[in-house]
């Protein structure tokens, strides 16, 4: 049906001539190649998994050292607590770097399976970004460590402006924008799958 | 002949004899295709060198586990159109822009670019238009332009038949809508050049 002509006989101005005969590049390596391709790809990512590995535990130990020096139980517990964030997160980041084994499924997939999944995976990260980044931790461990300076501030409002104000600011902007953003990306990207899934249950035997 | 210098003394197995000689007969057979395959999904002639070098090497680490469950050329096209759909889903703000060929009339006229005049240009104006569509799309598209069959596209991607019948005749009608705008954008031209002697 789609092959109406062979290749050689459609006229100058179809687009499938247009295409078939635009210049290419003769691309190929030698097998010697390709090993020494994977392998240095291999190594790349493990040097990128070990930097997120040593980044978080040296944001770690700074709060760890903080941890120590600190006294009162509060501020204590919230230190303890971005300490195991830091290292939650230099742990989820460096299993994304790390080389994973995902040929066999990438080869044998449908395209529409891989690009479902491929779309899915961006869905669940944005759906459950709190569990997954540990931004539950995260924000416990801010507040606990915030919270008692806050209520001590609380008799010299000038203070309390000046110390907390520049920090709650921020933290109110990223939210604005990080949340909505997550929300809506997890939305577009839920529309697209139903779509795709659509397109797989009519095939389904 | 091949040396495997990386592997040191370490004897080489017949599965891997298999692999690099998979991988020859398909970059003897498919590399002009997978280059043009590569150049709709990547405009840059620097990250489009970088797409096909993955999508080689993807290939070649994939015969590993080839098990003939399906033919060569489904293989080398799956992997192919997942690598280089890979590419397109990592970058966000290429992603979001993106539209589906149901949708692409609605794309605003002063995005197309210029009438085509040439062959240069037609391509040019081809691949503006492959460039626009969403992964999907772009795999039929491209399959298409590269002279599949219904099957072929529909095993490829796992669409089913009539989803490809679909989709490649709307592909068809927006296609000779653009060659057609070009012909006869060629002929006014023309006609005006020969007028004007």
């Amino acid at each position: 049906m789609l092959n109406e002509f062979p290749m050689n006989e459609l006229p100058a101005n179809d687009p499938r001539s247009v295409w078939k005969n635009q210049t290419t590049e003769a691309f190929k390596m030698s097998a010697d190649q390709l090993r020494r391709k994977a392998q240095q790809r291999q190594r790349k990512s493990r040097i990128e998994a070990v930097y997120t590995i040593i980044f978080g535990l040296m944001v770690f130990v700074f709060f760890a050292r903080t941890f120590v020096r600190v006294h009162e139980v509060a501020p204590r517990m919230g230190l303890g607590l971005v300490s195991l964030w830091c290292i939650n997160l230099a742990y989820q980041r460096s299993k994304r770097f790390w080389p994973g084994r995902r040929v066999p499924d990438a080869a044998l997939d449908t395209t529409l399976q891989s690009y479902r999944s491929e779309l899915e995976k961006r869905r669940d990260y944005a759906r459950h970004v709190w569990r997954k980044a540990g931004l539950g931790f995260l924000f416990l461990g801010m507040a606990t460590f915030v919270v008692p300076g806050l209520i001590k501030s609380l008799d010299a409002p000038r203070l309390l402006l000046l110390n907390f104000g520049p920090f709650f600011v921020l933290l109110a902007i990223w939210c604005a924008i990080f949340f909505p953003m997550m929300k809506r990306q997890q939305q577009k990207l839920q529309q697209e799958i139903e779509g795709l899934r659509a397109f797989e249950r009519e095939n389904r035997p | 002949m091949t040396t495997f210098a990386v592997r040191g003394p370490e004897p080489i197995s017949a599965e891997e004899v298999s692999q690099d000689s998979l991988y020859e007969q398909t970059a003897e057979d498919y590399g002009p295709s997978l280059d043009r395959l590569a150049r709709a999904y990547e405009l840059d002639p620097e990250a489009r060198r970088d797409l096909l070098q993955e999508i080689h090497l993807q290939l070649w680490r994939s015969f590993a586990y080839f098990d003939q469950r399906c033919s060569l050329r489904t293989w080398v096209y799956r992997v192919a159109h997942n690598v280089a759909t890979g590419h397109v889903i990592r970058q966000r703000r290429i992603r979001d822009r993106l539209v589906s060929i149901e949708n692409i009339e609605t794309v605003p006229a002063s995005d197309q670019v210029e009438f085509a005049v040439g062959q240069t240009e037609a391509l040019e104006r081809l691949s503006a238009l492959i460039q626009r569509l969403k992964p999907l799309d772009r795999q039929i598209i491209v399959s298409y332009l590269e002279g599949m069959d219904g099957n072929s596209m529909s095993e490829i991607t796992g669409l089913s038949p009539a989803n490809v019948s679909m989709k490649v005749h709307r592909i068809k009608n927006i296609l000779r809508r653009a060659f057609q705008e070009r012909t006869f954008e060629e002929r006014r031209f023309e006609e005006g050049g020969h007028h004007a002697k």
